[in-house]
């Protein structure tokens, strides 16, 4: 896209997080960077380090020396570590693997009325939610996707499909009990978060139990979403 | 670069050997100094605001879509519906500007180190061919009459 843009009059800069693409595709300027995959400016809450990356990529914008500009920027953001002595604020009982869709319905909706506190404290500090893909209530999440499991494909008003329609509910349950995790304290990293959440509650087991079901399932976009939309790689269970 | 060796493999493969587009020229427009300049974002993390219908399809052969981001929406309605499971979402929960650094862009024209900032930004969700070329066209078009001369591509 820089070069399509460039192309047509734009001057642009990009912030590369992969480095074999940046350096196969060339763009008129770039920086490449040592930040996680879906943090592309490094650090969330700390604008000094955001301003530092912005400026060291918009700065290129001045070189003559192109046309072709790739440069690197050195420093980790320092919340890709784990946070030492860090727990989710939210204590939960260990999860159960519930036996079936009801269970499942019900062991959710117990568990999220235990983080829904956490989750108001998190709005509270932020201002904000990046729940909101599945345009639905909370509570209406444990029936809806409880109901895949019994082999029904319910829908949601805003979706084309009940498959859009389920991935984006994930979608929902996964920003509620991230956001609620980071509810007090100093930022946990990533990794933190993600074993806390696919290792040790409800709803990451539902989500996992979901993938199985949605992989069997005879629609062709369940399965789409099944093996690419609801569970991490690492978390799939062998 | 994102660690590759911090990636799970499975995923570690895939960015490393995304196909990605080559070109024949090399386009490199001159411009004022960056303290004259008014500067837009361009995303890939499929912003949406809420209530809208999150993004489905990648631009890809005519099909999915770009879409512009107003300087005026509030962050609280501002959500991410970009494809992959394995990137994370954690920062944009905790901090918008992680993803989309629009209150950066700000602080930095306030500083006078930009002239100033879009009243237009743009998203989409990626794919690995070349940006359809009516897109490019319209997104270009759209930045042109915005009187924009500094894109920064903040791909998620």
């Amino acid at each position: 896209m820089a070069h399509m843009l460039e192309e047509r009059g734009l001057p642009t800069t990009v912030l590369a997080l992969v480095l074999p693409q940046v350096e196969k595709t060339r763009p008129p300027r770039a920086v490449a960077t040592p930040f996680m995959l879906g943090r592309p400016v490094g650090e969330p809450g700390d604008a000094a380090f955001q301003l530092r990356v912005l400026k060291r990529a918009l700065l290129l914008l001045e070189r003559k020396d192109g046309p072709v500009i790739l440069e690197h920027f050195p420093d980790d953001p320092p919340g890709m570590y784990d946070r030492p002595g860090w727990l989710p604020a939210v204590k939960i009982p260990e999860p159960v693997s519930p036996r079936d869709a009801a269970a499942w319905a019900a062991a959710l909706r117990a568990e999220m009325a235990l983080v829904q506190p956490a989750w108001d404290r998190f709005k509270a500090r932020f201002g904000r939610t990046t729940v909101g893909l599945s345009d639905q209530p909370p509570d209406v999440w444990p029936d809806f996707a409880a109901s895949f499991l019994d082999g029904a494909l319910p829908s949601l008003p805003l979706h084309h499909t009940p498959a859009v329609a389920l991935r984006f509910a994930a979608d929902d349950v996964k920003a509620l009990y991230g956001e609620a995790a980071q509810a007090d304290g100093g930022p946990p990293s990533p990794h933190q978060i993600d074993e806390w959440f696919w290792c040790r509650t409800v709803a990451g087991r539902f989500l996992i139990a979901l993938r199985s079901v949605a992989l069997a399932s005879p629609n062709a976009t369940m399965k789409v979403v099944g093996a690419r939309f609801l569970v991490p790689r690492q978390y799939v269970p062998s | 670069m994102a660690r590759l060796e911090d990636i799970p493999e499975a995923t570690r493969i895939a960015a490393a050997e995304l196909p990605c587009p080559s070109f024949d020229t090399t386009p490199f427009v001159a411009g004022p100094k960056l303290a004259k300049r008014r500067v837009a974002i361009i995303s890939s993390a499929g912003l949406l605001r809420r209530g809208a219908r999150p993004f489905v399809k990648p631009l890809h052969d005519g099909e999915g879509e770009c879409r512009a981001v107003p300087s005026t929406w509030n962050a609280r309605d501002i959500l991410l519906s970009h494809a992959s499971v394995n990137f994370d979402r954690t920062g944009f929960q905790r901090d918008m500007n992680v993803v989309f650094p629009i209150d950066r862009l700000r602080d930095l024209a306030a500083a006078g180190e930009i002239g100033s900032v879009a009243e237009t930004h743009f998203t989409f969700i990626p794919v690995a061919d070349p940006t359809p070329a009516g897109i490019a066209d319209e997104m270009a078009a759209a930045l042109h009459s915005d009187r924009v001369d500094g894109v920064i591509l903040v791909p998620i």
